[in-house]
């Protein structure tokens, strides 16, 4: 008798219903309780869902704990969803380590983010409608974690598409914002096309094999048929094994911006902060590593798409990594170094360590929400300037932003032991320089290419870290202080305002239409004419943010330390190996490679420490001169990346312009269908019209030769019959 | 009883020419007055095909009464259709006639299309 598992509704019933009363109730109780009680209350409501999912998370994966190693699945069948005559599809969740691992990430992150966002969304007119979508958000991605089946997962990962379309585009009025919003869902869609040709082949493949498996039951699309089969099935057939897993990986690209569809995600810093947070660093981007370690039997059957997602992977971190250098937007280094992480969790995956990707995904879910989150109370304090040639000198005005985020970069630099990010990191490139491939080139394989792509990604990753904290944080100079009498000097920092400072409009946007009654919109009335801190001036004083932003940052900082990350690697009860059930597996084949422990250590230790002082010797001396407000004066590399400049010449490009002449070529090839189907029948119809004169004497005529052929057929066939 | 002295291949060859000459004439005249003569002309020998084989009958079996009877459905039917000719003339040349006044003339291939 195995433990009921059935509160496992409640986890996505809390956050849905938290959705309904933000949609339904949030402008009223807003309304009723007066503009500063009323978003306390109404913040609280959306945040308290979430916590209470997360509790019951925490009591799901204790009892999932408590049951042995070989017995630690639990599937919910809650009712029969679609039911056709040949699949069947239930309403079906499945409690087991992989899920329960995303549902505790996904509820525990996502209700500090709610948190902070109370506070740093205070000012915000639409506050009802961010939290709104903020909880549907939540709910759509654990319906992704917990679905059963590939179908529950796929609703899921469209319910997050949407969210973060509508959360990208949230200040929808500034028209940069719709775009990206736009960009973000059309550049998914090309992903989900892959992911649903994916679920297609599988049920086709499923059905195929049913008579020579007997496999009685229908749910060709649920994890606990699929799963167990495989391998079975796949070895056979190796050319649907690689064409699966790689329409799925195509889907995998698209949700967790991988070249050459990793475009949107640094347009989506659109949005506010706490969506990157949640959105881009802890829930959405990570569904794909998560759909590659659930299907991770589908993967290993062909070693070619492995190599070809370890190869994107390391492809992705580089690029990620080296733009990232490029960037003056605070949010923007947030987002190619997410873009660079995902391709480290995609290696792990790719050179078959899927708990290391896994394992990356928890680790980073924390530094990466704590980055964000402090580059939004850093943002917050210096009246929504993005900049960071505009900060300079920080730490001692927000200490507790600035001791938090350190906390954040050492984990992300990778410093070893001290930080969680160097484990997770060691477990993807331990296994990765290690890993067997068929496939490679140059005496390597491409896991190993990808393993040492890593390691030198890992050492540009703690150089441009350590430049943002620099820039941000560090110096003497005081740079908002100069900043106003520069800003209008030059062409590109004008550009630089009207690009990327989305974040400056919560105070400016007045007009009562949507969501703000009247006295709302008369507060901000007033709060506008007093608004004076608002802009960047000799006279702005940065200031630390309220207790309710600063605790989630202080809570996401003590998860990033290497306790963490010593945890769930090394540690035998809590080791992410072992819970996920990789550790007899296939995660195993890297181990005992050529290259040993000690050196990979060693390697790792001089990447991130030479990273660090590299940026140290570049940028610690005042506001170098690449660093300038002028960008003519950057050296001609970071000018290249600094615009988007790989986005725009590199894959992106190109793969844009071949997917839009295809649809085109597409488009003209059922218009050339459609307008056939009509020019066929405009044509017969003209034949039939040449007898439709109107002519009474025509008709007659007709009639006549009608008549003579009917009674001609009828004589001659009487006479035959006589003459037999 | 009359005798036969016609063959019936003669009255019928009569039936088909009138029929072929009327059906001629509504193909060939443009005006709608001929146009109802030749029909009229086609009704006409087709009547006379009935009354033609209902006489048929009768001369051919006179001992059978029941192709005596028989006989008469050839003639009733030659009553309705003279019945229904002359009611469908009545209606036509009453749509001719409009036609006329709105027009001043009455060509079959000028009401090409109902619209006038």
């Amino acid at each position: 008798m195995s433990p009921d598992f059935s509160n496992v509704s409640l986890v996505i019933l809390f956050p849905f219903l938290g959705f309904l009363v933000q949609a339904l109730f949030g402008k009223a109780i807003i309304d009723t309780l007066g503009t500063k009680i009323g978003r306390t209350v109404c913040g609280a409501l959306a945040v308290l869902p979430i916590f209470a999912s997360f509790l019951i998370g925490l009591g799901l994966t204790g009892q999932l704990a408590n049951l042995g190693e070989e017995s630690r699945s639990a599937i919910v069948t809650f009712f029969d969803w679609i039911t056709l005559k040949s699949i069947s599809i239930p309403f079906e969740l499945r409690v087991d380590p992989l899920s329960m691992t995303m549902v505790l990430i996904i509820t525990g992150i996502g209700s500090l983010i709610h948190l902070y966002a109370m506070g740093y969304m205070s000012d915000e007119r639409d506050y009802a409608r961010f939290f709104t979508y903020m909880n549907l958000f939540v709910t759509a991605m654990l319906i992704l974690v917990l679905g059963n089946n590939l179908v529950l997962t796929f609703m899921g990962w469209e319910g997050v598409g949407l969210c973060s379309y509508l959360l990208i585009g949230f200040w929808y009025k500034d028209v940069a914002n719709s775009k990206a919003a736009n960009k973000a869902f059309i550049v998914n869609r090309i992903g989900d096309w892959g992911f649903t040709l994916g679920m297609f082949g599988i049920v086709v493949l499923m059905a195929a094999n049913r008579g020579s498996l007997g496999i009685t039951d229908s749910r060709w699309l649920s994890f606990d048929i699929i799963l167990p089969y495989a391998h079975q099935i796949l070895e056979n057939h190796p050319a649907w094994a690689t064409g699966i897993a790689l329409l799925l990986f195509v889907g995998a690209m698209g949700k967790s911006a991988q070249y050459p569809l990793a475009i949107w995600l640094p347009d989506a810093m659109a949005g506010p902060t706490p969506v990157s947070a949640l959105i881009h660093a802890a829930t959405m981007v990570t569904s794909g590593i998560y759909l590659l370690t659930r299907m991770s039997e589908w993967f290993v059957a062909s070693p070619l798409a492995m190599a070809v997602v370890a190869g994107v992977g390391a492809l992705t971190a580089l690029i990620g990594a080296i733009t990232a250098f490029g960037q003056t937007d605070i949010k923007k280094v947030l987002a190619y170094s997410t873009v660079s992480q995902l391709g480290y969790m995609f290696i792990g995956c790719g050179v078959g360590a899927f708990y290391a990707g896994m394992f990356h995904v928890v680790t980073h879910a924390f530094f990466k929400a704590l980055l964000f989150l402090g580059a939004g109370a850093v943002i917050h304090a210096m009246a929504h300037d993005q900049d960071m040639r505009n900060y300079g000198g920080l730490w001692k005005k927000v200490p507790i932003t600035f001791w938090t985020m350190v906390a954040g970069w050492g984990a992300i630099a990778g410093i070893p032991w001290l930080f969680s990010g160097f484990w997770s990191k060691e477990a993807i490139l331990g296994t990765a320089v290690n890993s067997e491939n068929p496939y490679g080139f140059a005496g390597l394989t491409v896991g190993a290419w990808a393993g040492w792509v890593g390691f030198g990604v890992a050492f540009l990753t703690a150089c441009y870290m350590t430049r943002m904290m620099i820039l941000t944080f560090a110096g003497k100079e005081q740079r908002w202080r100069i900043a106003h009498a520069v800003e209008h000097a030059h062409d590109d920092h004008g550009h630089a305002h009207a690009a990327d400072h989305h974040e400056d409009h919560a105070g400016h946007e007045l007009s009562p239409i949507f969501f703000a009654s009247t006295a709302e919109a008369e507060a901000e009335q007033l709060a506008l004419q007093e608004d004076h801190h608002h802009h960047l001036d000799e006279h702005h004083e940065p200031h630390e943010v309220p207790p309710v932003m600063w605790m989630p940052l202080v809570v996401l900082a003590i998860f990033s330390l290497g306790w963490f990350g010593y945890l769930l690697y090394e540690s035998p009860q809590f080791s992410l190996e072992h819970w996920l059930g990789f550790a007899h597996g296939h995660g195993e084949e890297g181990h005992h490679g050529p290259v040993s422990h000690t050196t990979l250590l060693l390697i790792s230790a001089v990447t991130s420490l030479g990273g660090i002082a590299l940026a140290f010797a570049l940028y610690w001396k005042k506001l170098p001169e690449r660093e300038g407000w002028d960008m003519a004066k950057w050296n001609p590399v970071q000018r290249f990346v600094g615009g988007r400049g790989i986005d725009i010449t590199g894959f992106s490009l190109s793969v844009g312009n071949m997917l839009g002449s295809l649809s085109k070529a597409f488009d003209a090839t059922i218009d050339f269908v459609v307008n056939g189907v009509g020019m066929v029948s405009k044509g017969l119809g003209g034949v039939g019209r040449l007898v439709q004169t109107g002519y009474v004497r025509a008709y007659a005529l007709l009639m006549q030769i009608g008549v003579i052929l009917l009674v001609g057929y009828v004589i001659l066939t009487i006479m035959m019959r006589g003459m037999q | 009883m009359i005798a036969f002295q016609v063959p019936v291949g003669y009255w019928l060859s009569l039936a088909v020419a009138m029929f072929a000459i009327g059906s001629a004439g509504v193909v060939i005249h443009r005006n709608p007055v001929v146009v109802f003569m030749c029909i009229e002309l086609m009704l006409n020998s087709t009547n006379l095909a009935f009354l033609t084989m209902a006489r048929y009958q009768i001369t051919a079996n006179q001992t059978d009464t029941l192709a005596t009877q028989s006989s008469m459905h050839g003639q009733m039917m030659v009553i309705f259709v003279m019945a229904v000719a002359a009611a469908e003339v009545a209606v036509g040349l009453g749509i001719i006639m409009a036609i006329f006044r709105q027009r001043n003339q009455a060509d079959v291939d000028d009401m090409s299309t109902m619209r006038l």
